[in-house]
């Protein structure tokens, strides 16, 4: 609209009067103008100075129209000319780069798909603005989803593509069309980006050679009725047995009020099945997923509501998420202080859980310790371990009731780096030996806790506060308070569960930490319970009670609650869990299409957790068909202890990646990763318009955005954008509409205004 | 061991000046009813039953002071932080008894019991809870004490422990247990968990000894400190076992 009214009132399009300048033809003429036009002013003003009927301000008023009016006329005497440098026809290269992807399929232009637009105006060089763009430029056409390749025309498109990389795309066709004399790019697209990389970089390339982009957008930018699963969350890595609480938002459009099923499968088996209703005004739900993984190796869940009436897009119903479960024994040191039978009830709780090994050094008396659940005669003989080598075989690492003052400056700084460069996860226990009460405060393991310490402030000796715990609001959607088989039955539970005591004076926790759960003092104060907080590489815990053993034995209790034994099951499973080992492999994702290449980085470290630049580094790939193939790493160079590879994920399937390293004829460590070769739905996800993108591809290039069905002005656009082969364009400006508007205005105004005030 | 007992015989002269020895023992058969309000700390629990002579009930046998005793000398050789000059009488079926996963009975060859005690008990024990039977002999107490724990566990059997055992080594390292008891030479039975030996011990029985007797009268030079030692030993690794097993 705005293009239309521009150029019915300066003739020409803005694109040129962006490029171009406004110079001045004048001609001898013109300064005999100059002359006629200052008498004429002069005569004006004289005149309008002696007329005495008229007040000051008519006086004023009428001259300065008259003025403007006699202004008006000489600066069109001196013939104001538009200069522009416009494309020389069919000299000049114009990239036009087609949306090759699945979402064209969509049919949301009037019933139709995105990919009968492309096909109709961009489907041929004989036809729509493809024609318009040949008729004026050498057109060359691309194909883009992952990648942009050479096409001849808009009609060979499939639109399969299983991504859509704007960037990648752009910055294929700039390099290809290098070195030619390039008027700038045409991008038809939906704008939906599924690259993991930002847009930026190959924006900047753009800038850097002054390319524009003209971008084209195909659809609507709001699907009137879908419903997807928009997000889920879960962790790459999960102990084997362990419940998991997956949020999953489900969005939706068209759909207020209705209920669905969502149901998640593991390769095939339902493991969960709930009802979700959905918000009113088009609002996503968030539905937290309860799932236990029992199976080991990798696991694809596939979370999945049911087709609605009336959806356009179906495929955006599931969403899968690969899991490498693990069966491992997750070894945790708790170190007690003093005989009490929190120790007992912990590790009676985790008994029979084959991943959880608790080894528990047990101070009975002054330096006299008891070992219990010890691997080697060896283990934890000389009491704490007293070199980071042996306290980070641990993968968890759990205080009693034991003073700082039994550790020495080098073990409390040891245990701090346990959670900070070692990835541990910490848990501090309520006690009378513990926190501010067990002299912590000023210590590195007070940095590390998610409480404050405060060494003036203490617990009385024998003062004792008795805890109703309930979960907080972050605590009730966390998978570690879950005591119940819904949350609402798990909130219910805590609120029947018999009162524990504390003796530790806790009155603020950090500003990064998370209280899960909490309760209230005698005197009504908030008394945080479990709060949880990142410190560096890893995890720290506070569970501040004396006595959670309590919910086992307490009379309320019947023998077959599981309450006490579940959260402590789950509570330490949180503690090790995604602990780094001294060899790490992570890929920049689970899924890649298959063809594609897959980036790998295996992080590698000594028994300190010092990383090392100088292991030899081996990945061996089982591909899916069983081949193996050795990808030697090398160190990046940047990052220390970081070592990169890559391999072909050719053929569709499971690929396996075992990392060895090796440092002076000894392995340092081995890890294992899988990644799934698969087509991708990531097309069907938010597959709106994004004019957004659009939009800013065509901003910050230099170029201009339209919507599909609106490039009539594209191919001149085109012209006017100074690059390429070009000549030189004068457009006289003196014969635009505005200027005639604005004669005709002034003269309206000065009749009109003279006819107010009553004069001939 | 020999320091365990020796700090008693000091203590002792102090509790006879406060009045210690007005408090009852078997010459006053009739204790209070004895409740401390829990808070953290280890507390000596005695388990009431009915059953015995009313004016003598064996399960109140050496109440206060071998109970006070213990605590003192526990709190005096581990870390444990017990009560002090108190402790906790309760029966079978006391919703308190669940803060005490440690309980003592005496004399349980005259022990008999409810339904309400008998599911008290079983609940208990099945929880995580231990119990000590001590001062009993010959073969009338001991099937008592057998046909009352088989009302519990029906399931449950007894069995002859070994030195080797954990606790046996859990604070004190008692390497044979071939001793003399107070009443002949001494047995130390114990129930399973599930009857695996692998698992907990969550009764222990002294058979032909009295621990009790000992600890109680550890302060008065009336017993051989050694003696007394011995017996603090079996008492202090029950109970640092059952703090960890």
């Amino acid at each position: 609209m705005f293009e239309a009214f521009f150029r019915f009132f300066f003739e020409h399009s803005p694109a040129m009067f962006a490029q171009g300048e406004i110079r001045w033809a004048a001609w001898t003429g013109s300064f005999v103008a100059v002359a006629v036009t200052a008498v004429a002013i002069a005569a004006a003003v004289v005149s309008y100075r002696t007329g005495a009927r008229l007040s000051l301000r008519d006086r004023l008023v009428l001259t300065s129209v008259r003025v403007a009016l006699l202004l008006l006329v000489l600066a069109c005497l001196f013939r104001p000319v538009l200069v522009v440098r416009a494309a020389v026809p069919q000299q000049n290269v114009v990239g036009v780069l087609l949306d090759d992807s699945r979402s064209m399929q969509i049919a949301d232009m009037d019933g139709k798909p995105r990919a009968s637009y492309v096909q109709s105006d961009f489907g041929a060089l004989d036809s729509g603005t493809l024609q318009a763009l040949a008729d004026r430029f050498t057109v060359r056409v691309f194909r883009f989803s992952s990648t942009a390749t050479r096409a001849a025309q808009g009609r060979d498109l499939g639109f399969e593509g299983t991504e859509t990389r704007l960037g990648a795309a752009l910055s294929a066709a700039r390099q290809e069309l290098a070195g030619l004399p390039l008027a700038g790019l045409v991008m038809v697209s939906d704008g939906a980006d599924t690259a993991d990389t930002a847009l930026g970089e190959a924006l900047l390339g753009l800038k850097a050679e002054a390319v524009p982009v003209f971008t084209v957008g195909v659809g609507r930018e709001t699907l009137e009725r879908d419903i997807q699963i928009g997000r889920v969350t879960t962790p790459r890595t999960a102990l084997k047995g362990t419940t998991l609480l997956v949020d999953v938002v489900i969005a939706q459009k068209g759909f207020d009020g209705q209920s669905v099923t969502l149901d998640v499968e593991d390769e095939g088996r339902i493991v969960s099945t709930q009802q979700v209703n959905l918000p009113a005004a088009g609002a996503p739900a968030t539905v937290p997923v309860r799932i236990m993984v029992e199976d080991e190796g990798p696991r694809v869940l596939r979370f999945r509501v049911p087709t609605m009436p009336g959806e356009l897009v179906t495929e955006n119903n599931h969403r899968e998420a690969l899991i490498d479960v693990r069966n491992r024994r997750e070894k945790i040191l708790y170190f007690e202080g003093e005989p009490r039978f929190e120790l007992k009830f912990i590790r009676r709780a985790v008994t029979e859980d084959e991943n959880v090994e608790v080894v528990a050094l047990q101070r009975t008396a002054d330096n006299k310790y008891l070992r219990l659940g010890v691997d080697t005669p060896d283990e934890l003989v000389a009491g704490f371990p007293k070199t980071r080598e042996e306290l980070f075989t641990y993968r968890g690492l759990v205080l009693g009731s034991i003073e700082a003052g039994s550790f020495t400056g080098d073990q409390l700084r040891m245990i701090a780096e346990f959670v900070d460069r070692r990835g541990g996860g910490l848990l501090a226990l309520g006690g009378p030996r513990a926190f501010s009460e067990g002299g912590y405060a000023g210590t590195a393991v007070a940095d590390a806790l998610p409480v404050v310490l405060d060494a003036s402030l203490r617990q009385k000796d024998g003062e004792v506060m008795r805890l109703q715990v309930r979960p907080t609001r972050a605590g009730a959607a966390s998978a570690v308070t879950q005591v119940g088989a819904t949350e609402a039955a798990s909130v219910e539970r805590w609120n029947t569960l018999p009162v524990v005591t504390a003796v530790n004076r806790l009155d603020r926790v950090k500003p990064g930490a998370t209280v899960l759960l909490s309760a209230q003092d005698e005197s009504r104060r908030d008394y945080p319970v479990l709060v949880f907080q990142r410190y560096g590489r890893g995890k720290a815990f506070a569970f501040t009670p004396q006595d959670s053993w309590v919910w086992q034995m307490h009379a309320s209790i019947p023998v077959e609650d599981l309450t006490h034994e579940n959260y402590w099951r789950q509570l330490l499973r949180w503690v090790v869990d995604e602990v780094p080992d001294q060899v790490e492999i992570r890929t920049t994702s689970d899924r890649v299409e298959p063809g594609s290449t897959v980036s790998f980085t295996a992080s590698v470290a000594d028994k300190a957790f010092v990383e090392l630049n100088d292991a030899s580094v081996t990945a061996t790939v089982t591909g899916p068909d069983g081949a193996v193939a050795d990808v030697p790493m090398a160190w990046g160079g940047e990052k220390a202890g970081e070592y990169d590879g890559t391999f072909p994920a050719a053929a569709p399937g499971w690929y396996e990646v075992r990392v060895q390293a090796m440092r002076a004829g000894a392995e340092v460590g081995a890890a294992v990763s899988h990644v799934r070769a698969a087509p991708g739905e990531q097309e069907y996800f938010d597959a709106t318009l994004r004019a957004g993108t659009l939009q800013r591809v065509a901003e910050e290039t230099g170029g201009r955005y339209y919507l599909a069905g609106s490039t009539d002005t594209l191919a001149d656009d085109l012209r006017y954008t100074g690059r390429g082969v070009t000549t030189v364009e004068e457009h006289d400006l003196w014969n635009m509409p505005i200027v005639l508007l604005l004669l005709v205005g002034l003269l309206s105004a000065e009749w009109g205004y003279r006819r107010v005030v009553g004069l001939p | 061991m020999a320091v365990v007992a020796a700090g008693l015989v000091g203590g002792g002269v102090a509790f006879a000046q406060d009045g210690f020895f007005r408090g009852r023992g078997r010459f006053n058969p009739e204790p209070a009813e004895a409740r401390v309000e829990y808070d953290g700390r280890f507390s000596f629990v005695r388990l009431r039953y009915q059953g015995g002579f009313r004016r003598d009930p064996g399960w109140a046998h050496d109440y206060p002071r071998a109970d006070w005793h213990f605590q003192r000398i526990l709190e005096e050789v581990t870390f444990t932080r017990t009560l002090r000059d108190e402790s906790n009488i309760m029966s079978l079926d006391d919703p308190d008894l669940g803060f005490h996963p440690i309980a003592y009975m005496s004399e349980p060859g005259f022990w008999t019991m409810n339904e309400a005690e008998l599911n008290g008990l079983r609940t208990y024990l099945q929880k995580g809870g231990f119990i000590i039977f001590d001062d009993f002999r010959g073969a009338r107490d001991w099937t008592n004490l057998q046909a009352r724990m088989a009302e519990v566990l029906p399931d449950a059997r007894w069995v002859a422990l070994d030195a080797s055992h954990p606790v046996f080594h859990s604070f004190f390292d008692i390497n044979t247990l071939i001793t003399e008891g107070y009443y002949g030479e001494a047995q130390f039975l114990g129930i399973f968990e599930d009857n695996d030996p692998k698992k907990r011990l969550l009764a222990v029985a002294n058979y032909n000894h009295d621990l009790g007797e000992l600890w109680e009268f550890s302060d008065t030079g009336w017993v051989p400190v050694d003696v007394s030692n011995e017996a603090y030993k079996y008492g202090v690794n029950y109970v640092i076992y059952a703090m960890t097993h």
